[in-house]
Formats: C-alpha cells, sequence, structure tokens
C-alpha cells in the first residue's frame, strides 16, 4: 500500500457569506488547494466531497463550478464528520492502489440553510423531545462537574483560548479576544454553556489534494506532509449506563490511529479537535489520551494547551474561534495541521511541529454514542 | 425471523399506564439481557433478533439534567432536559416536569404531562410527552 501526502491544502475565509453560493465556496477552496500541491484540474482522478445539509451533489455543483467533472465523485453525509470523512475515503482510494491524486472538499453555507440551535435529525425520538446539540454536551459537563469539580469559569477558559487564537488567524471568523468573564457573561443556551461557549453557524470550504508516494515523487518539491494515518469509526449502541464523560468513540478512532501510524499519544506535538463547546474540547483531549482524564479544563487554566504550551489544542482558533462550517469542518482542520507542518501558520506558528493530529466527532443519533468520529495523523 | 410483533413495536404508544404508574415500554434481549428503549429489531451486543417487549420500572434516578434556554424555533424556552437511569440498566433522555431544577443522584417518578412546548401553544394544548417528575414519592428522601 503506498503512503499517502498531502500535497496541497485550501480554504476559505470562515463566517457568513450571504453573497456565496456553497458551490462558489467549494471551487474557491478547490482551486487554492490544486495551486498549491501546482497539479491541474485534469491531474485530479477522483474526488470526495463532505457536507451536510447542502442538498444533493455539493460534490458535482462545486467541482463544476471549479472545473472539473467527468471522474468519479463521491458526495459524503457524516454530520460535522463529513469532510473528514471524505479524507477517509480519498485516503483510502489510494492506498487501495486505485489512485494518485485525489482531492478531498468539506463544503457548507450554513446560514443560508439553518437557524437555531443544531439537534439530531427531526425524526430522532429524543429530538421530538426538546434535545438539542447544546443540550448533548451541557448534559455532559454536568458530569465533569460533578465527578471532577471541573468548573465554569475552567470550561470558559477553554473558549477564550480558542477566540485569542483565531486572532492570529485571519482565516478566522472572530476577530476580537474574549475573556473568561465575558465568556461568562454571555446569554446561557444550556445551563452550564453560555453562547461564546458554542461554535457558531458558519459558511466556508476547504479542499486537500493527496496523492500516493510515486505521485508525490514525481511533483517534487519538500512541502509535502505526509498522512500517517486515517481512521473513522461510527459510535457505539448505547447498552447499561456508561460514563458520559468518557469518549469511547473518540478513543477507538484514536487507537486505530497511533497503531496504524506507529505514532503515540506522547508523540503528539499539538492537535486540532472537534470543540464544538467548550466542555467538547475536554471529552475530546481526554477521550484521544493527550490529558489525564478529568483533568483538562483545569490544566487549560495553567496554560498547557496555550500555542505555547505543552500541547497546544486548537492553535487555528478552533471551531469556537475559526468557525464551524460542518462539512468543512473536518478538511479545515487536517488544512491548519499541514500549515502547522510547513511551518506557514504565520503569528499561530508552534515551534518544532512535526507530529500533529485532527480529530473530527460529529452528531447524535438516538441510542447511540455519537455518528462519526475521525482521526488523522500528520507528519513530516 | 423478526417477528412482526417486534417490527411493529416502534409504531405503539411508547408507554403502559399500570396502576396510576406510567412505565415505559423498551426491549430486551432474551439471549444476553440488553435493555433498549426504544426498542430495536436487533441486540447490538449479541445479534439476536427479536427483543421481548417489557415495560421499565415507573421511577429512575437522575443520571444527568440541563436547562434548556435556545432551542429549535419550534420550542419555547426554558425547560430542563435529563437522562434518567432505570434499574433495568437502561438510560432515557426525557423532559423533566416543574420549574424546579433538576439535580444529579434525584430519584425520580414517570408522570405524563406537557413536554417542552410548541411555540404558539398554551399549556393545556400543547403536545402529551413522558415527563419526569421528582422527588419520587414512597422513597427515602436520603436516597439523593
Amino acid at each position: 500500500m503506498s503512503d499517502v501526502y498531502v500535497v496541497g491544502a485550501g480554504m476559505t475565509p470562515f463566517g457568513k457569506h450571504p453573497d456565496k453560493t456553497a458551490a462558489e465556496l467549494g471551487a474557491a477552496a478547490v482551486l487554492e488547494a490544486l495551486d498549491d500541491a501546482g497539479v491541474s484540474l485534469g491531474e485530479i482522478e477522483a474526488a470526495w466531497v463532505g457536507s451536510v445539509f447542502q442538498g444533493m451533489a455539493m460534490g458535482q455543483r462545486a467541482l463544476g463550478e471549479g472545473g472539473i467533472s467527468g471522474i468519479p465523485i463521491t458526495n459524503v453525509e457524516n454530520a460535522c464528520s463529513s469532510g473528514s470523512t471524505a479524507i477517509w475515503g480519498a485516503a483510502m482510494s489510494i492506498k487501495a492502489g486505485m489512485y494518485d491524486v485525489v482531492l478531498a472538499l468539506g463544503v457548507e453555507h450554513l446560514t443560508g440553510a439553518f437557524r437555531g440551535a443544531f439537534t439530531p435529525d427531526e425524526s430522532d425520538v429524543e429530538a421530538q423531545r426538546g434535545l438539542t446539540m447544546p443540550a448533548v454536551y451541557a448534559m455532559r459537563a454536568q458530569r465533569h462537574f460533578a465527578q471532577y469539580g471541573t468548573t465554569s469559569e475552567q470550561l470558559a477558559a477553554i473558549s477564550a483560548k480558542n477566540k485569542r487564537n483565531a486572532v492570529a488567524n485571519p482565516l478566522a471568523q472572530f476577530k476580537k479576544p474574549v475573556s473568561v468573564d465575558e465568556v461568562l457573561a454571555s446569554r446561557m443556551i444550556a445551563d452550564p454553556l453560555h453562547l461564546q461557549e458554542c461554535a457558531p453557524v458558519s459558511d466556508g470550504a476547504a479542499a486537500v489534494v493527496l496523492a500516493s508516494k510515486r505521485k508525490r515523487a514525481a511533483l517534487g518539491g519538500s512541502r509535502a506532509v505526509r498522512l500517517a494515518a486515517s481512521t473513522l469509526k461510527s459510535g457505539r449502541a448505547e447498552v447499561g449506563l456508561k460514563d458520559m464523560t468518557v469518549e469511547d468513540l473518540t478513543w477507538r478512532a484514536a487507537e486505530e490511529a497511533y497503531e496504524r501510524s506507529g505514532i503515540s499519544p506522547s508523540d503528539i506535538r499539538f492537535a486540532e479537535v472537534h470543540d464544538c463547546f467548550s466542555i467538547a474540547e475536554a471529552l475530546r483531549v481526554e477521550g484521544l489520551g493527550l490529558f489525564p482524564h478529568g483533568e483538562y479544563p483545569a490544566r487549560v487554566v495553567k496554560g498547557e494547551a496555550d500555542l505555547d504550551g505543552r500541547l497546544p489544542v486548537n492553535g487555528s482558533g478552533g471551531l469556537l474561534g475559526k468557525g464551524h462550517p460542518l462539512g468543512a469542518t473536518g478538511v479545515a482542520q487536517v488544512v491548519e495541521v499541514v500549515r502547522q507542518l510547513r511551518g506557514e501558520a504565520g503569528l499561530r506558528q508552534i515551534p518544532g511541529a512535526r507530529v500533529g493530529l485532527a480529530h473530527c466527532r460529529g452528531g447524535k443519533a438516538q441510542g447511540v454514542e455519537g455518528t462519526a468520529c475521525t482521526v488523522n495523523i500528520l507528519t513530516v | 425471523m423478526v417477528s412482526t410483533e417486534a417490527a411493529t413495536a416502534v409504531m405503539k404508544r411508547p408507554y403502559e399506564v399500570e396502576d396510576g404508574l406510567v412505565r415505559l415500554r423498551a426491549g430486551r434481549c432474551p439471549a444476553c439481557n440488553a435493555v433498549y428503549c426504544p426498542a430495536r429489531l436487533v441486540c447490538d451486543g449479541c445479534g439476536h433478533r427479536g427483543l421481548e417487549e417489557i415495560l421499565l420500572a415507573p421511577r429512575g434516578k437522575i443520571y444527568t439534567f440541563t436547562t434548556v434556554h435556545q432551542s429549535t424555533p419550534e420550542f419555547q424556552t426554558p425547560y430542563h432536559l435529563c437522562y434518567v437511569d432505570f434499574d433495568e440498566q437502561v438510560r432515557v433522555m426525557l423532559p423533566a416536569a416543574g420549574e424546579e431544577r433538576p439535580r444529579i443522584g434525584e430519584d425520580v417518578e414517570i408522570v405524563l404531562g406537557t413536554g417542552p412546548r410548541l411555540v404558539g401553544t398554551e399549556p393545556e394544548e400543547g403536545p402529551h410527552a413522558l415527563m419526569v417528575a421528582g422527588p419520587a414519592t414512597g422513597r427515602d428522601e436520603d436516597d439523593v
């Protein structure tokens, strides 16, 4: 099986784009990724495209806008992990020896498609009883509070960190730092989560060009980043009374990624994780084995996850700071890891970054722990 | 074979009322005893097809909770939600009755009432939902 490399990365600014369509956003990210890779439109052999609320054939619409047609295009919906599932599919096709150059795109125009709190599918019995995504995480936060003594101030510090990081990211939706006090003063969405602890509604797109070892050599250059592992898991059925502060889904995706890559949690220099809510970041990094269970919020207060900390988390600003166009998010995380590993992250550059991890976990359906979770480990 | 009975179980009212006690309809795997609420066709744990219908105890314990202040545009806020653990080793998400904030570890009983209300409806017009009320009657206070 060939190693897989990210040879090109592109991403639109995240935020509100009322003057653009999803197809236009997608095409812009694709063209930037192609130019970054130095490959032409005709060299792309296949594409996987992730989106959630964009309707039929998002891939054909975006790639058509970008001058790509006729190749195999696979549209992927896997809740918030749609984009990263596209990367998983694209990487798998190279590993299988089917193709040498494959595109993965994530795209979402959410402001045109959505308002209010994000919920499971409307047919879901829990959604019909009033369950929202913020409520799911709020209830998990209440358990984290009860079991580990976590506080609202500590969770607010996670948001403040990510919004501070976003200021150093020109593509981020939020441009201003937000203090812990300001987070706590923002209106309550689902107790204990405040507005500033919830990812915003965003539009945007991100794309990566993946290549086989052979194609990477043919392209030359030294900016390729190796995709050491790309894993996908779905949530297991909820049987029995499980600890809701433990992310079995995240750990199973991570465990396979660590095994496949030969990279252990202690080798990870920095991580982009799915911080759809402040508490979510804690649940993710604890689930990934990057921080001891129950301790992450207190360690954020000590600065351990800052850009200059022991293990920077969401240096891009994360979903809380950079924005969360659902289908685009998983690809944007990988774009960020690639830019960090290339030393192209500007003011938010993590010195000496050689190994980075991207974690994307999405969705909720009645009776399962979560919809889907991906882990991508990248290295130079 | 999946029995027709099991296949149609999901279409039934999700609870039964016995002697004034509200009991949620659930499914138990006859092979490995795993309990699902609502029931499903096939046991995830062992793959057995066809769960047997059971009624859960009319009481449970609050595992966790939240108060929702912003929901989808359809629902009026605020309202309380909680996950309730039952002795049958199954956890169910239910709205909480009343204005009082639920507490972790609180014993509750299942009652029928008005769930989170749809925008534009009055309390008495709302759809009937399964609700959780606390504290449960006939339980020790120090059981919390």
